[in-house]
């Protein structure tokens, strides 16, 4: 397995190991945008944004396999990919009703915020989180 | 002396209770096995979030260089004054003494910190009922239209209050519904309105291995370590008591081949992050580390939680074992009672035809 350029990647959540396979590259949502990792990316460490993460190329799913996560931390490595994660929903588990629901709470916390910049902070969290949701379920 | 009669009636309601006892066990052993896969899936989590932590740690000032303070909320320890007792019991009874401990556990805790205040939180229904009757409950000040806070003023009436409430968070335990309690906590803590955080629960290795802790969770002292404050261990008689039981339920006293998968996990989980890699962060290492230690409290608490539920289960599994037992042995002296009460009435019926054909 040394030898080879295949990357290892992992998602783990508090539940259970998501995946643990091989795969050619993988998308991550990061604070700052998506990025892609091939082998031999150099190390890094960055928060995981509410959005998609997708393999390419995976030992166990060739067609491309996808998860919506959220609130989390990804960690790579040249030759393996750690995403720590404290949801991780495959499209088709995404309840679009909850999604919903949490994206109305979300907006009403936005509105009855007043001038305090943490439950700004706070609602526009929970909002993010219900838009990425339903945007990843329409998708599939 | 009873009759034939009763005493058969009595033998069959014993077995009917037997057969209840036993499908009982047979169902928190099925139950038990499930939430100890459980608690073993969350493990490579923790452990994973800890040594991310333990490797920022070491990149990021946790100390102002200039005022010598620490920076970060979560790990300031300010004197204990106000303390937060989180006391995770079951939802239902019939395990031995499985509640019973956990409250005394946390009366042995109140009893010793009379000179501060205490919150006390309970999760699961048991502890919340029982610790509801004897302390009064938390009071809050509406927020007035004309000046609103950030936080709920509180009026404390008693030394000791009970705050919260979570029904049905064992039942169906989930990520989410933890994050948010411990979301709650850590903001009581960072307002100041709470100085240390302390859980009270039944800590869970095996079926064999188990202890109720009270363990502080906040301030942080160190990461990936537990921070004990009391244990109490099983004594050798209940720990035999729960190798038997698990023994005739078929559920294995040390946690098997899923064990080893774990192992491989937690040995890479503690180079996770702790490689002398010189990684690019994304976001500086600070707010990382902050964004990062909030959910290492969740993930203490959900991680507790677990070991719990997998407790409970272990604990229902031998008091019915014990329960069935029990039963059965009854049942055998029972039925030699009947035997020989039977045995009695011939004996008596014979000599009456004998002295009485003797008379003739």
């Amino acid at each position: 397995m040394a030898d080879t350029n295949t990357l290892r990647v992992r998602l783990v959540t508090p539940d259970r190991i998501v995946f643990d396979q091989t795969a050619d590259a993988i998308e991550v949502p990061s604070m700052a945008g998506y990025i892609e990792v091939l082998y031999g990316h150099a190390p890094l460490l960055a928060e995981l944004a509410p959005g998609e993460v997708r393999l390419h190329g995976a030992s166990e799913s060739p067609n491309g396999d996808c998860f919506n996560v959220a609130r989390g931390f990804v960690e790579v490595l040249p030759e393996r990919v750690t995403i720590l994660a404290e949801s991780a929903l495959k499209p088709g588990e995404i309840n679009v009703a909850e999604a919903q629901k949490e994206l109305d709470r979300g907006h009403k916390l936005w509105s009855e915020a007043g001038d305090e910049a943490e439950k700004y902070e706070h609602a526009n969290e929970i909002i993010r989180e219900a838009e990425s949701r339903l945007q990843s379920a329409k998708d599939s | 002396m009873a009759n034939v009669l009763d005493l058969r009636r009595r033998i069959r309601s014993v077995k009917n209770t037997r057969q209840i006892t036993k499908a009982m066990k047979m169902v928190s052993a099925a139950k038990l096995r499930r939430a100890q896969e459980r608690a073993i899936a969350s493990r490579p989590y923790s452990a994973m979030l800890a040594s991310v932590i333990e490797s920022l740690k070491r990149r990021v000032d946790i100390y102002d260089p200039r005022t010598g303070e620490l920076r970060h909320p979560l790990l300031k320890t300010r004197p204990e004054k106000r303390v937060l007792v989180v006391v995770i019991s079951g939802d239902k009874g019939f395990a031995g003494a499985f509640n019973a401990n956990i409250v005394k556990a946390t009366a042995h805790f109140l009893d010793h910190n009379e000179d501060k205040e205490i919150d006390v939180e309970a999760i699961g229904r048991k502890g919340r009922d029982l610790f509801r009757r004897r302390y009064p409950a938390a009071k809050f000040l509406e927020p007035s239209e004309n000046e609103p806070k950030a936080r709920p003023e509180r009026q404390r009436a008693a030394r000791i209050e009970v705050t919260g409430d979570h029904p049905n968070l064992l039942e169906k335990l989930s990520f989410e519904r933890v994050r948010e309690v411990g979301e709650e906590i850590v903001a009581r803590y960072e307002h100041a309105e709470i100085d240390a955080v302390y859980i009270v629960y039944n800590e869970f290795k095996s079926v064999i291995q188990q202890r109720v802790v009270v363990e502080r969770v906040l301030p942080i002292i160190a990461f990936g370590k537990h921070d004990i404050a009391e244990a109490q261990e099983m004594s050798a008689e209940a720990r035999a008591h729960a190798a038997q039981a698990a023994m005739t339920a078929g559920v294995s006293v040390v946690p098997g081949e899923a064990e080893a998968d774990v192992k491989e996990f937690e040995d890479e989980a503690k180079k996770f992050g702790t490689l002398g890699v010189d990684y690019i962060y994304e976001q500086t290492p600070r707010e990382i580390f902050e964004d990062v230690l909030p959910r290492y409290i969740t993930s203490q608490l959900y991680h507790a939680m677990l070991e719990s539920v997998a407790a409970e289960h272990a604990a229902r599994m031998t008091a019915m074992d014990a329960a069935t037992n029990n039963a059965s042995e009854m049942i055998d002296r029972l039925t030699l009672t009947m035997n020989r009460v039977r045995q009695a009435a011939i004996t008596k019926e014979i000599i009456e035809i004998v002295s009485g054909a003797a008379a003739i």
